[in-house]
């Protein structure tokens, strides 16, 4: 689901006078959000969406989306109204800013609808030996709007898992997107931890701890300390008073069996 | 002066210190060790301001006993409707000491980041060492406001289970909505000031104890301020309780005002006190 894009585009030539330049134009990595198009039922699309940007608003709201028509092959994708994609995607409070592997005969009408052109390269490579995985909800006939976001690897050396070394502290929320997360600090309680990978906490873990995030049976939780008042794994999940006694306190993992949460010492 | 360099030049100027005393809940005594330490650091020498930062309710002139003479406050010096000179109010007790009292008649969205840091750099520019900010309670934008400029932060605690979770928060928005924060540079200090803290009550179980509390919120603690009347009969006074050094308050607070300078202290008022003949007698 996540692109990392380089663009060389920065100049390196010397500035002409002393002046300040009143911009930069500069190469960048950056991650996007990729809507792979599946289908052409844009009610479908719609509908599907909406239901996924709600489960998680505060990660979809305003991100900018890179839509690909690559599954669609380019018969389906030069009938697809453009414009009207491109408004139910922000209707779903999200920014499409491009279009890619749009056939040449679209490209004007992409234009139009406001969206750029992407040449480049989309990599969104599941890693290997992972399981294919799907949203808990997404039990139905797949018509996929998205990719079914799956475990991501780390795509680069700029996109690694992210790790923590302060303390997450309540009201807080951290979230690797894409990523394990490794905190090594407590997470406090009112805090909030959330992995698309793994979630490994070495310190004190009294928030709320989530792994596989967007849909991952194989995502673990790690805990040096278990005191969380929720644990959810790939959306089953356990609340602290489920925690037996014998757990709490202790070192101990969190996996997934038979679509509920285990937990063994460590 | 625009936005940014404002928050830049309250920010790089390492002569005075701007401390926040903050806490997220209210009635833990914020106010109480804003002038408690306003006055221990005056009494030190170091020229020193306590701030107001409770527009609306105005509380921190009353306990340093200077309502009777606050003609303008914090909110008519960031308006521009009166100058910082007249509006601080000097201490007749304190040689070095001055208040600059909130207004009764605004709310807190009388303050703006601009204004704040453009008193907050004036008082520098006259020479303050210390600029001691009095958080309103909440973490809405009287407190972000508090906070904001600060290099540093005292978060005052109950040893009670709500409290130390709104700290934890607080503690939170003082590593990200703060000037330091926001220019990337040394995160803010902060210290942890345990107050209205009962050794008797932690024994019985009744209250979290200083290691329960330091467990959770992981900052260095400054002191620990017994629960005491002396407290609530300074407040009505209008006199710090530091003044009058015959106090355990006092004593506590002299102790975090030398610590905060850099003193070596050992902590007290953890354990129990062994009370005397005496005091069984006619305790």
């Amino acid at each position: 689901m996540t692109v990392t894009q380089s663009v060389a585009v920065a100049s390196r030539g010397k500035p002409e006078a002393r002046r300040p330049e009143p911009f930069e134009l500069k190469g960048t990595m950056a991650s996007f959000t990729v809507l792979r198009l599946k289908s052409t039922d844009l009610q479908l699309v719609e509908h599907q969406l909406r239901a996924k940007t709600s489960q998680l608003p505060s990660l979809f709201l305003d991100a900018p989306v890179l839509i690909d028509l690559a599954p669609l092959g380019d018969e389906a994708a030069s009938g697809l109204p453009l414009a009207e994609l491109a408004r139910l995607v922000r209707a779903c409070q999200m920014i499409p800013v491009a279009v890619a592997h749009v056939p040449d005969a679209q490209r004007a009408a992409a234009v139009d609808a406001g969206l750029g052109v992407w040449r480049g390269p989309i990599s969104t490579r599941v890693r290997a030996g992972a399981e294919p995985t799907a949203m808990p909800s997404h039990s139905g006939p797949s018509v996929g709007v998205a990719e079914t976001p799956g475990p991501q690897p780390p795509l680069s050396q700029f996109n690694g898992p992210v790790v923590v070394t302060k303390p997450v502290r309540g009201g807080q929320v951290v979230y690797a997107q894409n990523n394990d997360l490794v905190v090594l600090a407590p997470v406090n309680p009112g805090a909030q931890v959330i992995a698309d990978g793994h979630l490994h906490v070495y310190a004190p873990m009294r928030g709320r701890g989530v792994a596989g995030a967007q849909g991952l049976p194989g995502a673990r939780i790690f805990c040096q300390k278990l005191e969380a008042e929720l644990l959810a794994i790939s959306g089953a999940y356990v609340m602290a008073e489920e925690i037996p006694v014998a757990m709490r306190g202790r070192a101990v993992q969190v996996h997934l069996e038979g679509g509920e949460c285990r937990l063994t010492a460590l | 002066m625009d936005y940014v360099s404002s928050i830049k030049e309250a920010t790089v100027s390492n002569a005075s210190k701007v401390v926040v005393v903050t806490s997220g809940k209210g009635g833990v005594g914020k106010t109480t060790t804003s002038a408690n330490i306003a006055t221990g650091i005056a009494l030190q020498g170091k020229k020193t301001v306590a701030i107001d930062f409770d527009v609306g309710l105005r509380n921190l002139d009353l306990v340093m006993g200077c309502e009777r003479r606050v003609v303008y406050d914090f909110v008519n010096v960031i308006r521009n409707e009166a100058k910082l000179q007249q509006s601080l109010i000097r201490d007749k007790r304190v040689e070095n000491l001055y208040v600059l009292p909130a207004s009764q008649t605004r709310d807190k969205d009388a303050l703006d980041a601009e204004g704040v840091g453009r008193v907050i750099n004036e008082l520098k520019e006259m020479g303050f060492e210390y600029i001691i900010c009095d958080s309103p309670a909440g973490i809405e934008k009287g407190a972000q406001m508090a906070m904001y400029f600060a290099d540093e932060a005292i978060v005052v605690t109950n040893p009670e289970v709500s409290s130390v979770r709104d700290s934890d928060r607080v503690l939170g928005l003082l590593a990200a909505k703060t000037s330091r924060a926001e220019l990337g540079g040394p995160g803010i200090r902060t210290h942890l000031l345990l107050t209205r803290y009962s050794p008797a009550m932690v024994k019985r179980g009744e209250m979290l104890s200083v290691a329960d509390v330091l467990e959770l919120l992981g900052i260095p603690l400054l002191g620990v301020i017994p629960e005491s009347k002396a407290v609530l009969q300074s407040s009505n006074k209008g006199t710090p309780a530091i003044l009058d050094e015959t106090t355990d308050v006092a004593q506590a607070y002299l102790d975090v005002v030398y610590r905060y300078l850099g003193e070596e202290r050992q902590h007290r008022f953890i354990e129990e006190q062994k009370r005397g003949f005496f005091g069984r007698l006619f305790g």
